[in-house]
């Protein structure tokens, strides 16, 4: 191969691919936490709600965890403006992505209410533990540090999944990687550089999610 | 007056009677062994006292008063005096040896942490615990495990304690630093019924013996007599297997 890097004309614009990764934190951390609301009640519905009600929800998840993302998004983006809602790109992408997160982080909460230990709750109760102490001081910590990691990991794949908002025009850290390739045409160095801030990005938030875990939950990870 | 009187105790897993009409009195400061082969009901026994099995029929009287375990609050009332500790331990895993014991006393009883904490740091010496204080479940032995849960029990400054099968689920080696700490609390007088397949312990420890088969009371006594000269065939039989290995 007889191709010289040339990173040179790419430096000057760092700023702008700092910002844009910035604003893919912004869309990660709206869509988790969306996601993180959507998951905790539909998680609740699915293992203690009416069964019409979980069956809504059921059908839910399996709409959002076997389509693309890409076209979740898609549909919200050009189908809904033909019957009268109009989104703007950041929107779409925000909804969208919000939306998909939800549904798995609806199953992975599931899976953490489920795990929840009776014999610890057996224990609370003939030690004088009212239903809601229980939940406060037996079931809430230990459903948060069983499902820390899972989760931890989910917010990885949504940060990592806000390149999609590049199709739609959204200026984050691709969309800026792709109007800056258009100006440069150093393709390879562009997408370098921004792989390169895609893993500093993932790699900071693993382990300060990690070291949170740790310190709130006693959750054993290894920081990388 | 007895400090625990049980008569004609009835209990039901769904339709199956696990006991049919127990009949039993505990004095204070009595040890209670009960034996039995599995599936006898002693177990149950002690799921009932507490209230995790509500009875279907027959009563329980705690100093002459009678319990009613359909009342959430006499219930709430009767487990201030009569703790449990189970054969699996049970701690919380998300809590220290320190917070495993502490929590009841200082979040459910509303006394003073500190107050607590001593009591529970000098209880935690006296079975051998006191450098664990920081450790979590999952770092200690299973016979470890046992002791703080023995030690949580008692935080609670209960009346009865009972034990389930507290050896059952530990390795050989690990049994006599938990029996070890059954034995002290005998000796210090503390009201206790013991379900147990350690018959050497139990014949060393409990004032008497209890033993059950199907559901019922088959013989009581006292330990030399339930294991030398049972007065049942049933007993005798259980006896002679149990002693035999």
């Amino acid at each position: 191969m007889s191709y010289t890097l040339q990173f040179g004309q790419i430096w000057p614009f760092l700023p702008r691919l700092l910002e844009g990764a910035l604003i893919s934190l912004q869309i990660a951390i709206l869509a988790f936490c969306g996601g993180m609301l959507i998951g905790t009640v539909c998680a609740g519905i699915k293992s203690f709600g009416p069964r019409w009600l979980a069956r809504i929800v059921g059908a839910y998840v399996v709409f959002f965890t076997n389509t693309p993302q890409l076209v979740q998004i898609y549909f919200l983006y050009f189908a809904l403006p033909d019957m009268g809602i109009l989104l703007s790109s950041f929107a779409a992408v925000v909804i969208g992505m919000t939306l998909n997160a939800g549904a798995y982080l609806t199953e992975i909460q599931r899976a953490g209410f489920e795990s929840r230990r009776v014999s610890e709750m057996e224990a609370a109760e003939v030690m004088g533990f009212s239903r809601l102490q229980q939940i406060r001081y037996v079931i809430l910590p230990h459903v948060a540090r069983v499902l820390f990691p899972p989760l931890s990991n989910q917010f990885i794949i949504v940060t990592l999944g806000t390149s999609m908002a590049a199709v739609f025009g959204v200026e984050e850290l691709t969309g800026e990687a792709f109007t800056i390739n258009s100006q440069t045409f150093r393709s390879i160095e562009v997408f370098l550089v921004v792989a390169g801030l895609y893993v500093v990005l993932t790699l900071a938030a693993s382990v300060l999610l990690a070291l949170l875990g740790r310190v709130l939950f006693r959750v054993r990870t290894e920081l990388i | 007056m007895h400090h625990l009187d049980i008569a004609g105790l009835e209990a039901r897993y769904g339709d199956h009677t696990v006991l049919s009409g127990i009949d039993m009195t505990v004095g204070r400061a009595d040890v209670i062994g009960l034996i039995g082969p599995s599936g006898s009901g002693k177990s149950t026994i002690l799921r009932v006292l507490t209230g995790l099995l509500p009875p279907v029929a027959g009563t329980v009287k705690l100093d002459g008063e009678p319990v009613n375990y359909a009342d959430a609050a006499q219930v709430r009332r009767l487990r201030d005096r009569i703790a449990i500790v189970f054969q699996q331990y049970n701690l919380f895993q998300n809590m220290s040896v320190l917070e495993n014991v502490c929590v009841a006393p200082v979040k459910i009883k509303k006394r003073p942490r500190k107050e607590v904490e001593e009591e529970a740091r000098l209880l935690l010496e006296k079975v051998g615990l006191g450098d664990k204080l920081k450790r979590y479940p999952d770092e200690l032995s299973g016979g470890q495990q046992q002791r703080v849960a023995i030690v949580r029990a008692l935080a609670l400054r209960p009346e009865i304690l009972l034990l389930d099968e507290v050896t059952a689920a530990l390795d050989p080696e690990l049994v006599s630093e938990v029996l070890d700490t059954v034995r002290l609390l005998a000796q210090e007088g503390m009201t206790m019924l013991i379900v147990s397949h350690e018959m050497a312990f139990i014949r060393e420890v409990a004032s008497r013996v209890v033993f059950m088969a199907g559901g019922r009371v088959v013989e009581a006594g006292a330990p030399a007599q339930i294991f030398d000269a049972p007065a049942e065939a049933r007993t005798r039989d259980f006896v002679s297997k149990i002693l035999r290995h």
